[in-house]
């Protein structure tokens, strides 16, 4: 029972950080039907930003907060620079310049930061909390973790869906013909959406990097199960990216946990490929298609 | 292919009715509520544009006169579409002039287009079912500048008295809405961008005979009452022309015919060829 309260609070835990890539791969998926594949590099690379600035101030907060702001200039930067130029051409295009840019990034991080693994630190204490006598396998920086993606993902959804600038940003995402013809700069949607995606990926970096080591590639493997969580919530709907997101961290920490050793932690991917494929067999566009955008 | 031959554009806009902003239609324009924006002309010169290779406009000149309703007819794939396309700025222009009252608009973004006063309502699904009835309406005051809070809401409700099915389901899906509802939602919208002249793209396609009759009635209103200049693409030749002031009939992308609407109807060998009926 313990085991289980413990693998469910982990699986919680790496859910939200999945979650987190997940809704940053939807932001930009819903504006222009584009899988940003630079997205974990973008996140890694922020990374990579706090850990100088944590070095230099030894301030985690500054380096924290510097990681986001790095998140929503660096997301915006790339869609000015090298996606805007592929509007209007095909499809593939913008796919390929992603990839390019994820292949920059990785590059860009070893020649500036090396390849050497790093570790990151945590912003609050990762010894175990206890209730009781009981330990509950989780610390707070992992409630930390945990809040700050639901923080993000509430003032999220608040702004989508109360707000005007939340209305121009879902009208463009659904409707961008309409949209323009009303006056909304469709082209400034876009880049503030990228901006948004930079964001929640640079939060996922920090969040996830403490349990993974910092490296070049650090991020790839997030990528995928984000990418996941994302197809198993439909890609087009952001509760969907949530509530994936906690379906493939729980199931993934279930299985590693109960199969145990190094075989368990070693088919996760496995699991979460099976996962993916099962999603896609029963409802091909997702669990969360035709619902986007419910009430929140 | 796109070099032509009636060079430029040197005569401009012979009978437009210019930056004067006079209505050109009906002396018995109704009391009603009174023009709120203004009016004004909107002339077409000698406009190309199409997709890709193709030319879909090829030196189309159509003069709408202020306040008035102007038909555009003819065919599946004649270019009634892609000039409402072309004049709102979803699709470049290749040549020729868009004058809004006098000033030329070509080139502009649908964005700024909007803002200079012609609101577009495209063929088809113009609603975004996602949204609600009242973001829907919303959206079309995009265009406006910030604040205005009050005014805002004071829109918003002189449409939904005007369209009082709507004001029923302001919090519902717009996906819920019945093919008529839909249609006073985009024509709403359209409207709350506080435009002079309306582009109304086939706005009887898919209704049922009563509602359609419906929603010319509001175009005659909206005509009459507001002073919009209407310019009306419809399959349905024979009831766009029995409110239309003026018609203008398009073939392969070129103007065949331009007379009141009077004229057109009763020409039986252009209704035979162009207008089928």
């Amino acid at each position: 029972m313990v085991e289980f309260l413990q693998f469910t609070l982990d699986g919680i835990v790496f859910g939200m950080i999945y979650a987190a890539i997940a809704l940053s791969l939807v932001l930009i998926w819903r504006g222009t039907r584009l899988l940003n594949f630079a997205q974990g590099g973008m996140a890694m690379l922020t990374t990579y930003i706090a850990i100088e600035v944590i070095y230099k101030t030894h301030s985690y907060w500054a380096g924290f907060v510097v990681a986001l702001v790095a998140g929503l200039v660096l997301g915006a930067a790339s869609e000015l620079t090298v996606v805007r130029p592929t509007t209007g051409k095909p499809e593939l295009n913008a796919v390929i310049v992603t990839i390019g840019l994820l292949i920059f990034f990785e590059g860009l991080a070893g020649m500036l930061f090396g390849g050497q693994f790093r570790s990151f630190p945590t912003g609050f204490s990762v010894t175990g909390l206890k209730v009781g006598g009981t330990a509950l396998g989780i610390s707070r920086f992992d409630v930390f973790t945990v809040a700050a993606v639901l923080l993000t993902t509430l003032i999220l959804a608040v702004v989508f869906r109360y707000t005007t600038a939340g209305l121009r940003m879902r009208a463009a995402a659904f409707n961008a013909t309409i949209a323009r013809l009303s006056g909304i700069r469709v082209a400034r949607v876009l880049t503030v959406g990228w901006a948004l995606a930079g964001l929640l990926g640079a939060l996922a970096g920090v969040l996830v990097s403490p349990s993974t080591f910092l490296y070049p590639n650090s991020m790839d493997a997030i990528f995928v199960l984000g990418f996941t969580a994302a197809v198993i919530g439909g890609l087009d709907s952001p509760v969907g990216a949530v509530v994936g997101g906690l379906l493939l961290g729980l199931t993934l920490s279930y299985v590693s946990g109960y199969v145990g050793g190094s075989v368990g932690s070693e088919i996760t991917s496995l699991v979460a490929l099976g996962i993916l494929v099962l999603v896609l067999m029963v409802r091909p566009d997702g669990l969360f298609a035709g619902a986007r955008m419910r009430r929140v | 292919m796109s070099s032509g031959t009636n060079g430029a554009n040197p005569a401009p806009a012979a009978d437009s009715a210019g930056a004067s902003g006079e209505p050109g239609m009906g002396p018995e324009m109704g009391p009603g509520m009174g023009p709120e924006v203004g009016t004004a002309s909107l002339a077409v010169e000698d406009l190309v544009a199409g997709y890709g290779e193709v030319i879909a406009l090829d030196g189309v000149t159509v003069t709408a006169g202020a306040g008035g309703i102007t038909a555009v007819l003819g065919a599946n794939g004649a270019g009634k579409t892609t000039l409402l396309r072309a004049v709102s700025g979803l699709i470049k222009t290749r040549r020729g002039r868009v004058l809004l009252a006098g000033h030329d608009v070509a080139g502009r973004g649908p964005e700024q287009i909007v803002r200079a006063g012609i609101a577009h309502v495209p063929e088809g699904q113009g609603v975004i079912p996602e949204l609600t009835v009242e973001e829907n309406l919303r959206v079309g005051m995009m265009s406006w500048r910030r604040g205005q809070r009050a005014d805002r809401a004071a829109a918003l409700e002189e449409e939904y008295a005007r369209f009082k099915p709507l004001a029923d389901r302001r919090r519902k899906l717009a996906s819920t809405l019945s093919g008529g509802e839909r249609q006073m939602l985009v024509i709403a919208r359209a409207l709350l961008a506080r435009p002079r002249v309306l582009l109304l793209d086939e706005p009887s396609l898919g209704l049922a005979p009563r509602v359609m009759a419906q929603v010319m009635d509001l175009v005659v209103r909206l005509s009459r009452e507001r002073g919009l200049t209407i310019v009306l693409v419809e399959q349905n030749a024979r009831s766009a022309l029995a409110i239309a002031d003026h018609g203008v009939v398009l073939n392969l992308g070129r103007v065949v015919a331009s007379a009141d609407a009077a004229t057109l109807a009763a020409d039986v060998a252009l209704r035979h060829h162009y207008l089928g009926f």
